[in-house]
């Protein structure tokens, strides 16, 4: 009896300590910081070159396209910490910076010296009517 | 009208209290006029519940809008079926639902097993009671959705969301609320095992059926999630590993599991203990979700939006769910000792065991990444994501194990499994495995995944159409009928396991929809009018994009050719339309081109009208219609499975014997017929019919809306809305209509026409809704549906001319007995 309990235990063991370093390895190249503009500029050097989603506010009038093309360059501010960042390819609907409804966005991607690089697909809109509104 | 609202809700709490307390004294005491004065009072909940029900629907139906909830969720021009809707549409309301639903579930349950399960019923009239009172005090205390204004009534309301002004979305949530509460009846009946201690089998007997039903339908409210996600939102997928979308998902992983575990105690005495966990886990769960949702604690696009105090009421009511059932547990181990061991790893046991691991560890992987945000944040302060391909990356194994075992547990005998037995069992599965792996080898598709995935389909769909193919050959045999009786006779005799096989099949067919996956090609493109684009085998041409308004809304709609190999094969109008009001919130017209093989899926992201540049995305999606197919399959097991017994087997007792193949080969037809109506893209007509014939009065516009298509494949909508699928019957039909109206002909005489033209009245009708249009993904349902009224009917009528169905049944479990005991010793 006690032999099939360390037969359980040692397989239990083993199979905790693979799913485990699986699990650690798989999570080091799957997660993003989740960060506000702010957080980031103030420390830019700490966080360029790591896999960011970004949270801010698009800045009034910034949005440029180049023509014919999905090619966006805009900012991006919190606080009144500024950031520019790019992005090619289709943008939401609720992607604005006309005056009055600014969208508050989500960027994934990299931080680089020349400014925020948005990873394709990467431009997520917050949404301004969830559900239900708050009360 | 709102303060008899919130008198119902009171009065509801009040009487839920005194329910679950003289339950429990009336049991402990042995009072049996206590306990059935408990059951009254539960009863009388539900009719309560009832009536506060209808308090609301009427406040919705009448407009009343001097109660907040009804101001938040509708407007007086919505139409009526959304009105309705608009009851769960919102936070407060959803949760009256959810005490509604229960209350109706929990009286039938205590009605059904009063007498069966007497020593239980106190309890679970005790635990249902207990939680309908949380959710009652929540409205009672928090969130009454019955409150009014102090200011006195506004003038109208806000509309409902209109992404939530959708067919799918409408019965998305109450199916979902089903599927949830539907779980609570068996965690009562697990909790008034424990606390009565009559631990034998008999709370499971009870339960079985429950849980099926209730995993049915959560299956049914994840599978419309998925087809809206896919439809509306226009990113290409339908699903997103979103926190609310996995909530939905973690009590559906321990319900599997629990409903294949339960077959092990059933036969084995084994997994006792077990099962109660999974049974608890699973409630807990639903309430889990129930709180992801309501409390803003993760971030999601479902989320209700943030509300600390309803939080905090949730933890503590989870908090003393998981104290007070693993207490019990705990308590009562000593009863739950399994009564047998297991004999050996190559048995239906231990497959079993090993799938209820897997799912188990499914759902506490999918909790973790979904609230490793949360959890990352609390512990080092900085947010850490996790996102899709994280979730993939894991549980694209997962499902390949899971898909195995689905093939290999139910052909393992039970206790243990010769050699022999082995070989005799899974020879053509195999042949077939490897074949498949090496016909994809050989085409020189990718392995990984996807390549394994399909060989794994081919293994597991060998598997159920041998057992189909032996068991039906046996009782051809021994019964001397038709191969078609002899199917339908068998999957009757044992329609739990024959209802899992079909089951079975379904989630091949789901899965084999998700090997697709790995062939997805997607590009965004600028594209100019005239100018082209190639996705796959596809050529994409932008003709035109033009601006048009119907009154309602302003639709934005670019017109592309479909080319394959040089040849236009179709047109599509992926479009953008801005509904009155709700200008800042366009919604996205995807255009599908369906076929079996892949669907090509584009969305409109964004325009220039004066340059006439259309902004697509575009994408390929092979193989998703096999999921949605899946479904339906899954779904028609389930209802195999969940038939009455009795009525089954004297249905088929007192069949004759040419009706079963009859009936099987009408089925089969029927199926044939409507297979094209969804697997047809639509009617491949002129690039003008959008344009065509807009009407130009208001008469020639109320005709349109008179007349229905009769093209088929547009659901019926009428022809001035059939415009969708560039449909060349409508274009003739409204050309029809505007010549008959410029003859000068009046109502009556046109309608005569089209009546004599199009022989029958069926395209008259009245105005249908958008979403109805997709009701043609609910046919394999409905036929499944009728296909079991129709046996139903059948068995009710032939067991009334019987004089003694005893003696049939006796032969028949003895039949039954024999086939099974052939099936497994023919080695």
């Amino acid at each position: 009896m006690t032999h099939r309990y360390i037969k359980i235990g040692a397989t239990t063991a083993v199979l905790v300590v693979a799913l485990t370093g699986l699990l650690w390895s798989t999570l080091r190249e799957g997660t993003e910081y989740y960060k506000h503009v702010d957080e980031v500029m103030t420390n830019q050097q700490a966080w360029q070159g790591k896999r960011l989603q970004l949270h801010g506010h698009v800045v009034t009038n910034s949005i440029m396209r180049k023509p014919n093309t999905l090619e966006y360059i805009f900012k991006v501010q919190n606080n009144g910490q500024v950031v520019n960042a790019r992005y090619t390819g289709i943008v939401p609907d609720t992607f604005k910076d006309t005056p009055g409804s600014e969208a508050e966005v989500v960027l994934k991607g990299t931080l680089t010296p020349e400014g925020f690089h948005t990873e394709p697909n990467g431009v997520m809109a917050k949404c301004p009517s969830k559900y239900e509104k708050k009360s | 009208m709102a303060s008899l609202g919130s008198f119902l809700l009171l009065a509801s709490f009040v009487v839920c209290s005194y329910a679950a307390v003289v339950s429990v004294v009336g049991a402990r005491r042995h009072a049996r006029r206590l306990v059935e004065s408990g059951i009254g009072a539960f009863y009388l909940v539900c009719a309560l519940m009832t009536a506060a029900s209808a308090v609301m629907v009427n406040a919705f139906l009448t407009g009343d809008f001097s109660i907040k909830y009804v101001v938040h969720n509708s407007d007086s021009v919505q139409p009526l079926f959304y009105k309705i809707t608009s009851y769960w549409g919102g936070l407060d309301g959803s949760i009256m639902f959810w005490v509604f639903l229960l209350s109706v579930f929990g009286s039938t349950a205590v009605y059904v097993n009063r007498e069966r399960h007497r020593e239980l019923i106190p309890y679970v009239v005790a635990t249902i009671s207990t939680v309908q009172m949380f959710f009652l005090y929540l409205m009672v205390v928090h969130n009454n959705p019955f409150t009014t204004y102090l200011s006195g009534p506004r003038a109208d309301g806000d509309g409902l969301n209109p992404l939530l002004q959708n067919f799918y979305m409408a019965i998305h949530p109450p199916s979902l609320y089903t599927g949830f509460v539907g779980m609570t009846i068996p965690f009562a009946f697990g909790i008034a095992a424990l606390a009565s201690g009559h631990l034998d089998d008999s709370w499971l007997r009870a339960v079985r059926r429950w849980t099926m039903f209730a995993w049915l339908f959560l299956s049914f409210g994840l599978f419309l999630g998925m087809i809206w996600a896919y439809e509306e939102l226009g990113w290409g997928g339908y699903w997103a590993w979103d926190p609310v979308e996995n909530a939905a998902l973690l009590p559906w992983f321990t319900a599997t599991a629990f409903l294949h575990s339960v077959m092990v105690q059933e036969r084995r005495s084994m997994l006792r203990v077990w099962n109660v966990v999974l049974v608890i886990v699973t409630f807990f769960l639903t309430i889990f979700g129930t709180f992801l949702t309501r409390s803003g604690i993760v971030e999601s696009v479902h989320a209700f939006g943030s509300d600390p105090v309803l939080a905090w009421l949730f933890t503590a009511f989870m908090v003393v769910i998981l104290v007070v059932s693993f207490g019990l547990v705990i308590w009562r181990l000593p009863l739950l000792k399994a009564r047998n061991d297991l004999d050996s790893w190559v048995s239906r046991e231990a497959a079993f065991l090993v799938n209820n691991w897997i799912l188990l560890f499914s759902a506490f992987f999918v909790l973790f990444g979904t609230m490793f945000p949360t959890l990352s944040e609390a512990l080092t302060g900085n947010r850490l994501t996790v996102a899709g391909p994280f979730f993939n990356k894991w549980m694209a194994p997962i499902a390949l194990i899971l898909l195995f075992l689905t093939g290999v547990g139910p052909l393992l005998a039970w206790r243990k499994s010769t050699l022999n037995n082995l070989v005799y069992q899974f020879m053509w599965p195999a042949i077939a495995c490897v074949g498949t792996a090496g016909a994809l080898a050989a085409l020189g598709i990718r392995v990984w995944a996807s390549g394994i995935c399909f060989s794994l389909c081919a293994l597991v769909a060998t598997t159920i159409a041998q057992e189909f193919i032996r068991g039906a050959n046996i009782r051809k045999r021994n019964t001397g009928t038709d191969i078609f009786t002899a199917l339908v006779g068998l999957v009757g005799r044992n329609k739990r396991r024959y209802g899992g096989y079909v089951a079975h099949l379904g989630f091949v067919l789901i899965l084999l929809g998700f090997g697709g996956m790995g062939f997805n090609q997607d590009t965004q493109v600028p594209l100019k009018a005239g100018e082209d684009v190639k996705i796959g085998r596809y050529t994409i041409r932008n003709t035109s994009v033009k601006v048009s308004d119907d009154g309602q809304k302003q639709m934005v709609t670019a017109y592309l050719a479909v080319f394959v190999d040089g040849k236009q094969i179709d047109t599509l109008y992926p479009a953008k339309w801005f509904f009155r009001k709700h200008e800042q919130e366009p919604t996205t017209e995807v255009a599908i081109r369906r076929t079996l093989a892949e669907d090509l899926y584009i969305t409109l992201g964004g325009y220039e009208v004066g340059a006439q540049v259309a902004n697509l995305e575009i994408h390929v999606n092979p193989l998703v219609n096999w999921v949605w197919m899946g479904f339906g399959i899954l779904a028609l097991g389930t209802g195999i499975a969940l038939l009455p017994e009795r009525m089954y087997s004297f249905a088929l007792a007192r069949m004759p014997i040419e009706a079963a193949s009859t009936t099987a080969l009408t089925l089969l037809l029927a199926i044939l017929f409507a297979a094209p109506a969804f697997a047809q893209p639509g009617m491949g007509g002129d690039q003008n019919t959008r344009t065509s014939f807009y009407a130009r009065t208001d008469f020639e516009k109320q005709m349109q809306r008179e007349i229905v298509c009769t093209c088929g494949a547009c659901g019926h909508a009428n022809i001035g809305e059939c415009r969708k699928d560039a449909c060349g019957t409508s274009h003739q039909m409204r050309g029809e209509l505007a010549a008959l109206i410029d003859q000068g002909k009046g109502h009556d005489e046109i309608i005569q026409a089209f009546i004599t033209k199009y022989g029958s009245e069926e395209m008259l009708g009245a105005p249908i809704d958008k979403g109805f249009n997709r009701l043609a993904w609910l046919v394999p349902y409905l036929l499944g549906a009728s296909g079991a009224a129709a046996i139903g009917f059948a068995a009710v009528k032939w067991t009334r001319k019987s004089d003694a169905p005893e003696d049939n049944a006796a032969i028949d479990s003895a039949l039954e007995e024999r086939i099974d005991d052939e099936l497994r010793d023919l080695d």
